[in-house]
């Protein structure tokens, strides 16, 4: 059963043209914030209905192995965001099609631009935070 | 659908009428690009509000009932914009996210449609359970409990 998503994977990987592997992390990208966002929306849902389990999935996004992920998930939402606005523009505008290594490269560095000082500050934000606590 | 051919360097379009599963997928196209160029600024904006301006440390049930509004208690213009915005974020998120999961499905279990039929209903289930309840909880506004408001 799980023979097909093996083969992508190692397909994937192995065959290394630039675009084919930022496919591969668009899916992966796509599945993990996916897999958040239903415990996310749950999460919030409680302050209506039990405040309590509210405060308490509040209070576990506070610990250091969520605030890991954290990192992750930021990471994986900005390239997503980023990478999927060029696959948007270049689908709906045709003419656009022969920049398409320009457009996969500003991509890069636009997602770069923003994860960096992203990541910085969120990481700087919970290390000071452990360690004043 | 508009099937676009390119003929000598131009571009010539021609409308052929779509009906049933293909009519929905390229509406399932379109929804992807739209709402996907709607949400990379719908949710980088909020994460960036709760992680980088806020921060995940400081973030309350206090936060949550200062942005919904409380339960029983007379709500802001405020308190309905940001309602607005997380329902139209979370009904895009959810659709975009749904179907997102369903190409990725077909792709690998399309061949095995008793595999695929399940996975997706399921999914779509859990989903739509999970949207609804935050439908009603942005509907309902925040409960304000007396031990959390004195924190």
């Amino acid at each position: 059963m799980l023979r097909p998503l093996v083969i992508s994977f190692r397909e994937g990987i192995a065959y290394r043209a630039k675009g084919n592997l930022l496919w591969l992390l668009h899916r992966i990208s796509g599945l993990g914030i996916v897999v958040f966002l239903g415990f996310h929306i749950f999460g919030m849902s409680m302050a209506a209905f039990n405040p309590a389990l509210h405060e308490r999935a509040l209070e576990l996004y506070k610990t250091p192995p969520f605030a890991v992920g954290e990192l992750i998930l930021a990471f994986l939402l900005i390239f997503h965001a980023v990478n999927g606005t060029r696959i948007a523009i270049l689908e709906l505008r045709p003419q656009l099609w022969e920049k398409h290594e320009v457009a996969t490269r500003l991509s890069l560095i636009i997602t770069a631009a923003l994860a960096l000082p992203t990541l910085g500050i969120m990481a700087y934000k919970s290390i000071s935070h452990f360690l004043g606590h | 659908m508009t099937t676009t051919t390119l003929t000598q360097g131009r571009t010539v379009r021609t409308i052929q009428p779509l009906q049933g599963k293909a009519r929905f997928e390229r509406a399932m196209w379109l929804f992807m690009r739209y709402s996907g160029l709607a949400l990379v600024f719908l949710a980088l904006s909020h994460f960036w509000v709760q992680h980088l301006l806020i921060g995940t440390h400081a973030i309350t049930t206090a936060q949550t009932v200062v942005f919904w509004g409380a339960q029983g208690q007379p709500i802001t213009l405020g308190n309905v914009l940001f309602r607005l915005y997380y329902a139209v974020m979370l009904v895009l998120a959810v659709g975009h996210g749904i179907n997102g999961v369903r190409q990725v499905a077909y792709d690998y279990f399309g061949h095995r449609p008793a595999i695929y039929k399940g996975l997706m209903a399921v999914v779509t289930t859990i989903a739509a359970l999970i949207s609804l309840g935050g439908l009603v909880a942005l509907a309902l506004g925040a409960q304000a409990s007396s031990e959390v408001a004195m924190r």
